[in-house]
Parts: structure tokens; C-alpha cells; sequence
């Protein structure tokens, strides 16, 4: 079974950076979806818990952080995101199989990064 | 809700039975080299509600967007899936394409296979074709889910209001006029010009505050597309982008309303006022402010400088009065806050005037004692060069050494612990001591209150984004010019205001504005009325509860709501969605993700 | 040479930096078709190869695609890069621009930016927008957010292998590509030329070209930026990582021995920027800045300033003589102190960053346009108190850097005034 890997971007800054990557041709592992959203501060809480029960192993919120161009959603976000962790540990999901960060038009190696600690995370899934 | 507002058209008509069609571009190579692409058009073939699914050399060429052109004609697809390069590139192009055919441009989805697959898993190419496989499916869910969109339009007022008649009002009014549109000024005071009409010579072109502001009123007064109403009193600002009103009191107690579709705020400053025996100021004889020592040099006869009838032989100007205030140093203002910013003009001015004193009676004396000076202008470092020539002492201090003034009979002593040479107590004896006072905005409590503007740490009104949208204010449809926002001369008042004017003609182009369709929209079926989506809104009004056929629901203003999502998360019946971005949509992508 | 193109528009932007690029977007959309023409092979100007950018640390790729996009992507904008304005002619309300498209030697209609020519190019130059400090491919797309995403291919250097017109699957290689002559007709020219940093040939006592880890802050810029060369901050001689890094301030502003005696505005605070950037990347580096007057007057500058003082980044008021290198390439810098002590003092350096100043981007006065020069060959203002755009030539009007020094939020704010006072004049004509 594959460990599939979903990365939520966002398309002011995330979006723009994953291509940044291929621009690039830095390479990584296939098993990892890019979903783009307007921000992910629209996905309640059991988006993610529904996610992985489908099937999903690890999920990365790649949001715009302080270059958000929406006014109190990254703050929403992240308190969204610790409830979720709340949530993950009643039904004994691992932490870090969920990782919020922030990634710009031109992160590369902060994307690969993030990818590649997702992946360590997710083998012992 | 406003009944001018069209509707979003989302669910035109009736809901078509989705028939895909998919289409994967080789990219030449680019992407088939890596992907299977026949693989990917097999697989994607036999997905549900997928008509027909190609692959083709260039799919962004004339023979490729021709390819979709002729299915939606001859198979009657009704949306559509490219599997290509980045949507940066060419997901307009395929819209184009839908539009062109006469399909909802937004029933397309573009799924990129190539910047985010195909260049970056080059060595695996099984996984990268069966990731290919996966994202396109996720695509066609989501766009079997997708409804047409349209844009909304909100009818207008085609007509900007001008807060202030100050240089930074006149100019964004005559900016707008000069575009054609109508303007109107509302100014409290009885005459236009604002804080200029208090000034004396000033940077740069060494005019009189007077006649600068008497060039632009002499361009207001002749242009017929403006209209001003001086001496009035605001009593209340509201509504929204398009449809604003503005109730006021004129001089002669009656009432009048303006409504427009853009407000411009170029409600100026104030001068700082320093606190009752700041460096002795209110206590002790001959300590005046720049302002107040530029209209008293406006009224010294030719050959002497006088202040109260007595000549003034020597002077300290203190910088940075009111400004580049620090905790634990400074005395926080009556809001409990301090000014920790740098008011930008102030060095300038007290050197222009330095110059100007030197020129007009070059046997004063003149003290200049401050921590940086920033004469950051074009000509402004001649100002510095000159007052050093002519004699102008400097005395540099660090902000935990203030200066010191003490006073009696004979006049001031100043006390300097001066950097420049070597932190020596310096000690000077002064006629006059001008306190170099900065900038506070004007008070426009009741505005800012009924329009809940934003304003930052140091009062000033805040825009946006100081790069992307350095004129807008949060509030749709309002914008800032000039001091209203943070200190600045003239003719950085001019560039400002003209901005804002720019902003006011685009938004008011077109008799109706249009909106942008990717706004939260309301299932009133499903919605409970139970108000927690509200509470979770940045943008106020954009989203409130309100009574409809008879029963409590959310209710979203577009013209207020930006789209991002924040009201979809909370939602216990998923009653609410941002168009385009459905939560049925994504689940369903990544169910499709998901499944082995 | 052959077929001239012909394209007309209501306004000719000349230049398409944050200035040209904010005008441009201002007047089309009011309504107004636009051309606008740059000389470099992708739009953005110097803004889109920054770092981040202050007071508030945004990320200058992600604050500038947006602008480029939407320019490019906009129905009433037509964008030539790599092209150059060569004459402007007025007639009457009308304003004529020779215009010469530079050869990329592609075909750019049909090139799909695979970039395969340039995986398989065996030639590598010094690549100018990493500053010297990388290295491309003598075809190549110029960046990574470029816009067009089109490559160039520089004949001077290519060898001609033809290993790229073999690998192109649309067949696009053209080495016999030759300039293409373009006319375009407006009504009205906005100058948005920016600028170029000083240069330091007349300030050779700073070392800047001589001595390898003396860099320009373009070169500080790109070790930042989180897509650089090295991908973290390196200095040049040996890789080393800096642990003590030097601002000289003022190094080409406020200096009349070098013509430049105005102050550029901008040095002060991408000094403070970079020095705060620094220290993030680098925590255990020393960095100091040699300042005559910090100039942080701009709306949040000072408590920007504020932060980076309690971080611990070392303000010296000091005048620099000169600065030299010791055997190891570690820069030597000669101060004299503005306080404390008098006696000059020489210090040693891992890295020297010189905050060289602006000057003009280009020489306006050769396009014959009637708008006045200042001394200093900015574009001078009718009456600055009246208008922030308005030149004395009729429906000349500028926008940005080209009326002076100024930083990104003053160059995006001047520049929708720009797009008005050339709206107003169109409309009147």
C-alpha cells in the first residue's frame, strides 16, 4: 500500500512555489498530491480526519503564513490546526503525520524539506 | 440586503448531467517522456461521468484547443479536465476555449502534470503515471461539482467622495475629475487648504503654504465636475463599495447627504502638541514649535527676529519632539501609546527654516541638536549642506540622553551630551528653543468608528499591504491620500493622492463594479440559522444573519466577502461554500486520491 | 530587416519595474490600452530579484508575480521584453516609438518554456541576475518567475553545437533570428526607466570588483533570497560562511566627490533588511553597520530599525576611509568613529556588503521628449506641488525611481498618480 502524502497549497504563495520546484527539476517523491485552495482556512476539522481515514497517510498545510492575503487566516488556521491535533491524539492518529508551515513563491528547498520529513513521518505509518 | 446587488447566477437554469471530457498534453515530450500518457487517457477513459478522454503533442496549440472545441460541438461535453503544464501558463487559455464554445468558462479544471509531476519524478516514472492517473480523476470529481459562475455586479454611484480639503483632498479630487468622474470635497473647515493655510515658506519650491494651496484651489474651483462643501460637520459615514452615504451639517445648520461610490480619506494631521512643560514647553517663556516659529519668522520684521517684541539673537531647535518617542524614556500621549515612529518631514522643515533664518538674519545664532538627520528628499541634503556652511551647530545626542533646557531670566540653557564630540556635557545659552514637533493624525474618531476603519500602532489609518495595496483600506471601495496614512510632504502627498484617485476611477469604470464570483455563497435550504459563521468573518458585514422567507439564515454581502474560506470550516451542515472551492469537491478529490 | 510590426495604444510605458508595471495595470484598468516595452528579457525589474522585502518582510517573488501576471495575463496590456526604445517622435497629440525586438533565436509563439534546450546546452556564462555568483546556460530562461517564460540564447557564446535545436520538440531554435523593428503609436509616454546602483569606479578605495568578498547589495540581495545561487549565504573567495558581516553606508550617496550628493533613500533600511535577514540565516555572525545618519523615516522604518537594534545588529556612526583585504581575502575596513573615540581603526571582516546607491537607469533626455533633467539626470516635475507626474513635456509623465531615489511602497504609490495625470491628459486630447 502507498503511503500517500497530501499537500494542501494555496494559490498566492504555496501553488506558485511547488511549480518554483519543477522550474527547477528538484525532484521527489511521487506519492504526493498537491491540492490548491484560496487558503486553508476553509477545511474544517474533520476534512483531515476524514482524509486520513480514507486512506490518506500524512497531510501538509503549506499555507501563505504572513504573507496571507486574508485578513486573521493564518491565526485562524493555526488554532484550527491545534484542535485538529487534539482530535488526531483521541483517536490515536500520530502528530506528526499533520504539519502546518509556510511555504512562498520560491521556497524549493523548504518544500523538498517539508516533503522529505513527511515521508520519515509517514513510513511508520 | 441591497437589492442592487445581482445575484450570483450559480445555479443557471438547471444542472446538466456532467459529461467530461479529459484531455493530457505530451508537452513534446515534456510530460510523455515520463508519463504513460496513453496509460493516463486509458485509465481516465472508463472514469465515471468521463465522456472522452485524449491525449495530444500541444495541447495549448490551435490544433489542440480545436480538439476540445469540435467534442464540446459534436459530444456535447459540458466540462472539461487538461492535464498539462502549471495553470499559471495556460489555464486561461482553456477557459478561452470553453468560453469560446459556449460553455461556463469556470467548468473547467487544469491539473498540473508537468512543473508537479513529470519534472520532478523523473526517475520513477510508474509512480509519476499513476500519480497522473490519480490527480486527473480528483480533477474530474471536482469538476463534475462545479456550477457555471458568473460575475457579480453591484451598481455604483458614479461619484467619489473627498474627506478633507486639504492639498492631499483637492489633488485626489481633481485627479478624479480629470478622469471624468464627479467628485465631491467635504471639508470642516471654512476654506480649502487645510494645515498648508497655517504655514509659512516651505520645501522645496520655497512657496508659501498659502499660495500652494491657492494653485489647487484655483484648479478645484474651475473644474466643473467637482463640487465642495466647506465648513461642514460630518455626522455620519456608511454603507458600502458603490453605495456610500455621507450625511453632514453645513455652516448654516442644515443637512445634506452625498452618496458615492468611493470614499477617498484625506483627512491630514495635526501637529504634535507637546505635553505641558515638555523641554519647558507651555511653562517657560520663548519655547515655541516649527510651526509656531514659522509664522512668527512670517511676521519678524526684515533685519530682526522678534518673538514677543524682543529680539531673538540665538536658537535651539530640539528634534524629534513627538516623535521616535521610546518606552521607559518618553511620556506615553493620553491613549497610553507613544510615538515610536519618525514623522519624516520634520528634519527637513527645521533645516529649511534654519536656512531661512541664516538668509534673512545671518547674525543669529543656531543650535541644531538631534539624534539622525534625514534629509532624505532629492534637494533635501542641500538644506543640511547649507545650514553646516553657514554655521548652524550640530549637536548629536542618543535617545537615552535627551537634552536638557533649563531656563531663568537671562534665557535658556540648553545641556547636550554630545556625541560628535566624544560625549562631552555641552552646554548653550539660547533666546528661543523651537521644538521640532512631528505629526499625529487628524482626530476622525466618529468615521473610523462608524466605518470601523483600521489604524495602526501609530494611529494612522493602515492600508492593506503597504507594497500591493499601499492606498486601500480593508473597507471596500475606500482609500487614503496623503497624512491621513503617515507623515509626508507635498509632493508625496500629491503622488499619494493621485493614487488613491486611480483606485477610485478603476473601481468606478463601469456603471456597475464588478466582483470577483469566488465569494461565500449560502445553501438557505440547508442552513439552521445557528450563527456561528458570522463570528469567524475578518470582513465586517460581509457576512450576517438575517430573516428570509420567513426563517433565520446566513446571509453574505459579496461585495464585502473576499472569499477565503474562513465561514466554510465552521459550518456544522455545510451550508456554506466559497463558489468554485466546494468542501463537497475537495472530499471528493481526495477520496479519489485516496482510494487504491 | 523586413516587415516593420505596427501597434497602437492609448499609453507607452517605458520600463516595467514595480513602477511601470503598477502604472501600466492603473491605466488599463480604467480602460486604456497599453504597450509597454523593457529592455531586459522578462518584466519585474530589479524588485523581483530581492529578497524579502521592508519594513514587512514579505517575500519580494511573492509580492511582484502577482503584478506580473496580471499584466501579462491583461487583455488591454502589450508587453515586448528584451526590446529597446530607440527614438520617440511626437506629431501632433501623437507620440511615435521606434522599437527594436531583440532575437532571442526562438521561435517565442511556439516555444512551450520545456527548458530542455537549456538542460542540454554544454556552454555556461556567468549568470547576471544571480549577480555573477552562479552560472547558466548561454540558452536559458533568464529566472525562475521570469515572465515571459521564454529563453534567450546569446550567440556570442554559443558554440554552435546545435545540441538545442535537436532536443526542441517544437522545433523552435532560430540562429538566424535577426532584430525586429516595432512601431508603436501612443497618446500619451510614461517614463519608468528606475535605476542602477552607483557605480563604484570612482570610489575605488572600497574595493568593490578588486577585492572578491566586497559585494554590492544586488549580490546580498540574491545570497538571501531563499532561490539564490549557493541556497544559504556563502561569501565568494572561498565558501566560507561569513561570521562577521560589514554595511558600509552611503557608499555612492551623500558623496559629492563622486557627483552623488543626494541622499538614495533606500540604503539605509535594505542595509537594516538584509542585516535582519542575516542574522536569521547566520545567528551566531556579527553584523555591523557603518552609518553616518540612519534615515528610517518611512511608515514602520523606525521600529523596524527599533527590532534590529534589540537583535543585536552593532550601529556604528562612523566614516570609512577605505577598505582593504588581508592574505586570507578577509576585508579590512578603515573607520573613522563619529563617537566614542577619534582615532581611526582598521577591522577586519569576513564579508563586506558597500550600500551603493541609485542613480539614473537610463538617459530619458536621448528620447527628445521636452521633460527636464535635474542635475543629477532624474526626470525633473513641472511643479512637484501641484502634480507628482506631470513633466514639461506635453503627455510625458513619469512614474517611480526615474524622478529620484525612492523605495517599493513610494514607487507603487507614486505610480497610480502617473497613470492618472496620462488617463486625464488622454482624455482631453
Amino acid at each position: 500500500m502507498s503511503k500517500k502524502i497530501l499537500i494542501i497549497t494555496t494559490n498566492h504563495s504555496s501553488y506558485p512555489g511547488a511549480d518554483a520546484v519543477g522550474q527547477a527539476r528538484m525532484g521527489y517523491s511521487a506519492d504526493t498530491y498537491v491540492i490548491r485552495v484560496p487558503d486553508p482556512v476553509m477545511f474544517p476539522e474533520d476534512f483531515y480526519l476524514n482524509a486520513f481515514a480514507k486512506g490518506i497517510a500524512g497531510i501538509i498545510i503549506m499555507s501563505s503564513g504572513s504573507d496571507c492575503p486574508y485578513e486573521g487566516a493564518y491565526e485562524r488556521l493555526s488554532k484550527r490546526v491545534a484542535r485538529v491535533y487534539e482530535k488526531m491524539k483521541a483517536k490515536g492518529i500520530a502528530a506528526n503525520r499533520l504539519k502546518l508551515t509556510t511555504i512562498c513563491t520560491v521556497c524549493r528547498a523548504a518544500f523538498l524539506k517539508e516533503i522529505s520529513e513527511m515521508e520519515k513521518a509517514v513510513a511508520a505509518v | 440586503m441591497d437589492e442592487k446587488i445581482t445575484e450570483a447566477s450559480s445555479k443557471d437554469n438547471y444542472r446538466q448531467e456532467p459529461k467530461v471530457g479529459v484531455y493530457i498534453c505530451h508537452c513534446g515530450g515534456n510530460i510523455s517522456d515520463i508519463i504513460d500518457v496513453k496509460a493516463v487517457a486509458a485509465a481516465l477513459a472508463k472514469y465515471p461521468g468521463v465522456a472522452v478522454a485524449r491525449e495530444y503533442a500541444f495541447m495549448c496549440s490551435s490544433n489542440g484547443q480545436d480538439l476540445i472545441a469540435e467534442d464540446i460541438k459534436n459530444l456535447g461535453i459540458n466540462r472539461t479536465v487538461v492535464a498539462a503544464c502549471s495553470p499559471s501558463l495556460h489555464e486561461l487559455t482553456f477557459r478561452n476555449v470553453l468560453q469560446r464554445a459556449g460553455v461556463n468558462p469556470y467548468l473547467h479544471e487544469h491539473i498540473n502534470i508537468r512543473e508537479q509531476a513529470s519534472w520532478v519524478h523523473k526517475a520513477d516514472h510508474a509512480g509519476a503515471t499513476a500519480k497522473a492517473i490519480k490527480l486527473a480523476q480528483a480533477g474530474v470529481e471536482k469538476v463534475k461539482r462545479k456550477d457555471p459562475l458568473n460575475a457579480i455586479r453591484v451598481a455604483a454611484e458614479p461619484r467619489v467622495a473627498v474627506i478633507g480639503g486639504g492639498v492631499a483632498g483637492m489633488r485626489a479630487a481633481l485627479s478624479a475629475a480629470g478622469k471624468g468622474l464627479e467628485a465631491v470635497i467635504i471639508e470642516k473647515a471654512p476654506r480649502l487648504g487645510g494645515k498648508l493655510l497655517e504655514l509659512g515658506k516651505m520645501y522645496p519650491s520655497g512657496e508659501e503654504g498659502t499660495a500652494i494651496a491657492g494653485k489647487l484651489e484655483a484648479l478645484v474651483r474651475a473644474e466643473s465636475k467637482i463640487s465642495v462643501h466647506t465648513g461642514v460637520d460630518i455626522d455620519f459615514v456608511g454603507g458600502f463599495v458603490g453605495n456610500f452615504k455621507i450625511n453632514f451639517k453645513n455652516s448654516d445648520g442644515t443637512s445634506s447627504q452625498v452618496k458615492a461610490g468611493a470614499i477617498i480619506m484625506a483627512t491630514g494631521y495635526q501637529h504634535y502638541k507637546p505635553a505641558q512643560g515638555e523641554f519647558g514647553y507651555g511653562e517657560s517663556a520663548n519655547v515655541v514649535t516649527l510651526p509656531e516659529f514659522i509664522s512668527l519668522m512670517k511676521n519678524s520684521p526684515a533685519g530682526r527676529l522678534e518673538y514677543s517684541g524682543k529680539e531673538i539673537k540665538s536658537l535651539a531647535l530640539i528634534h524629534c519632539v513627538g516623535s521616535r518617542q521610546v518606552e521607559g524614556i518618553h511620556k506615553p500621549q493620553a491613549d497610553g501609546k507613544i510615538n515610536d515612529y519618525c514623522s519624516r518631514v520634520c528634519c527637513s522643515s527645521a533645516l529649511y527654516a534654519a536656512n531661512q533664518v541664516k538668509d534673512r538674519y545671518p547674525g543669529v545664532r543656531i543650535y541644531d541638536v538631534y539624534r539622525d538627520i534625514r534629509t532624505y528628499g532629492m534637494q533635501h541634503e542641500t538644506y543640511y549642506d547649507k545650514a553646516s556652511k553657514d554655521g548652524v551647530l550640530f549637536m548629536r545626542h542618543n535617545e537615552a540622553d535627551q537634552p536638557v533646557i533649563v531656563s531663568d531670566r537671562t534665557g535658556h540653557t540648553v545641556k547636550v551630551k554630545d556625541v560628535l564630540t566624544w560625549g562631552e556635557e555641552l552646554e548653550v545659552k539660547a533666546d528661543l528653543i523651537v521644538l521640532v514637533t512631528g505629526m499625529m493624525p487628524s482626530d476622525i474618531s466618529l468615521i473610523k468608528s462608524q466605518m470601523k476603519m483600521p489604524t495602526g500602532a501609530d494611529r494612522f489609518l493602515q492600508e492593506v499591504h503597504l507594497k500591493l495595496r499601499p492606498v486601500e483600506l480593508a473597507n471596500s471601495g475606500v482609500f487614503i491620500a496623503g497624512t491621513a496614512q503617515y507623515p509626508m510632504d507635498v509632493p508625496e502627498a500629491m503622488a499619494a493622492a493621485g493614487t488613491a484617485a486611480a483606485k477610485a476611477a478603476i473601481l468606478l469604470a463601469e456603471p456597475d463594479i464588478p466582483l470577483e464570483p469566488f465569494v461565500a455563497v449560502v445553501d438557505e435550504h440547508k442552513c439552521t440559522g445557528c450563527g456561528l459563521c458570522p463570528a469567524e468573518c475578518s470582513y465586517d458585514g460581509a457576512l450576517m444573519m438575517a430573516e428570509k422567507n420567513g426563517k433565520k439564515v446566513a446571509v453574505v454581502n459579496p461585495a464585502l466577502c473576499k472569499g477565503c474560506g474562513a465561514c466554510v470550516a465552521v459550518c456544522p451542515v455545510r451550508a456554506i461554500n466559497v463558489a468554485g472551492w466546494t468542501l463537497d469537491q475537495f472530499d471528493a478529490m481526495v477520496e479519489a486520491i485516496a482510494k487504491e | 530587416m523586413s516587415y516593420t510590426e505596427r501597434i497602437e495604444a492609448d499609453a507607452l510605458v517605458v520600463g516595467s519595474g514595480i513602477a511601470g508595471l503598477q502604472a501600466a495595470l492603473d491605466l488599463a484598468d480604467q480602460g486604456y490600452s497599453v504597450a509597454i516595452v523593457e529592455k531586459a528579457p522578462s518584466i519585474g525589474g530589479k524588485m523581483i530579484s530581492l529578497s524579502k522585502v521592508f519594513p514587512t518582510l514579505d517575500c519580494a517573488s511573492c509580492i511582484t508575480t502577482p503584478r506580473m501576471a496580471s499584466v501579462s495575463h491583461h487583455p488591454r496590456i502589450r508587453t515586448l521584453t528584451y526590446s529597446t526604445v530607440d527614438a520617440i517622435k511626437r506629431e501632433g497629440g501623437t507620440f511615435t516609438a521606434a522599437v527594436t525586438r531583440k532575437p532571442r533565436y526562438i521561435d517565442e509563439k511556439e516555444c512551450i518554456s520545456c527548458k530542455r534546450c537549456e538542460e542540454v546546452c554544454p556552454v555556461y556564462l556567468p549568470d547576471e541576475y544571480e549577480q555573477g555568483l552562479g552560472a547558466k546556460k548561454t540558452i536559458s530562461i533568464p529566472f525562475t518567475n521570469a515572465i515571459p517564460q521564454l529563453p534567450v540564447m546569446h550567440p556570442e557564446h554559443c558554440i554552435r553545437c546545435g545540441a538545442c535545436a535537436r532536443t526542441c520538440p517544437k522545433d523552435c531554435i532560430e540562429f538566424l533570428q535577426e532584430p525586429a523593428p516595432v512601431e508603436i503609436k501612443a497618446k500619451a509616454v510614461i517614463l519608468a526607466t528606475g535605476y542602477e546602483t552607483t557605480p563604484m569606479t570612482a570610489k575605488k578605495q572600497y574595493g568593490l570588483g578588486e577585492l572578491p568578498n566586497v559585494i554590492s547589495p544586488m549580490a546580498a540581495e540574491r545570497l538571501l533570497a531563499p532561490h539564490g545561487p549557493y541556497g544559504r549565504v556563502l561569501r565568494p573567495s572561498d565558501g566560507k560562511v561569513p561570521g562577521s558581516i560589514a554595511y558600509v553606508q552611503c557608499a555612492g550617496s551623500r558623496d559629492k566627490s563622486i557627483g552623488v550628493p543626494y541622499c538614495s533613500r533606500v540604503c539605509c533600511m535594505y542595509a537594516i533588511k538584509q542585516a535582519i535577514l542575516l542574522s536569521g540565516s547566520l545567528p551566531v555572525a556579527d553584523i555591523t553597520i557603518y552609518y553616518m545618519d540612519i534615515r528610517a523615516f518611512g511608515k514602520g522604518y523606525e521600529q523596524f530599525y527599533n527590532n534590529a537594534r534589540a537583535m543585536g545588529i552593532n550601529f556604528v556612526k562612523a566614516k570609512v576611509a577605505r577598505v582593504t583585504e588581508d592574505a586570507d581575502h578577509n576585508p579590512v575596513v578603515r573607520i573613522e568613529r563619529q563617537e566614542g573615540t577619534s582615532a581611526p581603526e582598521e577591522v577586519k571582516h569576513d564579508l563586506v556588503v558597500l550600500a551603493q546607491g541609485l542613480v539614473p537607469g537610463c538617459d530619458v533626455s536621448k528620447f527628445g521628449l521636452g521633460a527636464g533633467l535635474n542635475d543629477f539626470g532624474f526626470v525633473q516635475l513641472s511643479d512637484e506641488t501641484v502634480s507628482s507626474a506631470v513633466t514639461a513635456g506635453a503627455g510625458v509623465f513619469a512614474a517611480g525611481v526615474v524622478k529620484g531615489p525612492r523605495d517599493i511602497p513610494d514607487s507603487v504609490m507614486d505610480a497610480g498618480s502617473a497613470a492618472m495625470e496620462a488617463a486625464s491628459y488622454i482624455r482631453k486630447l
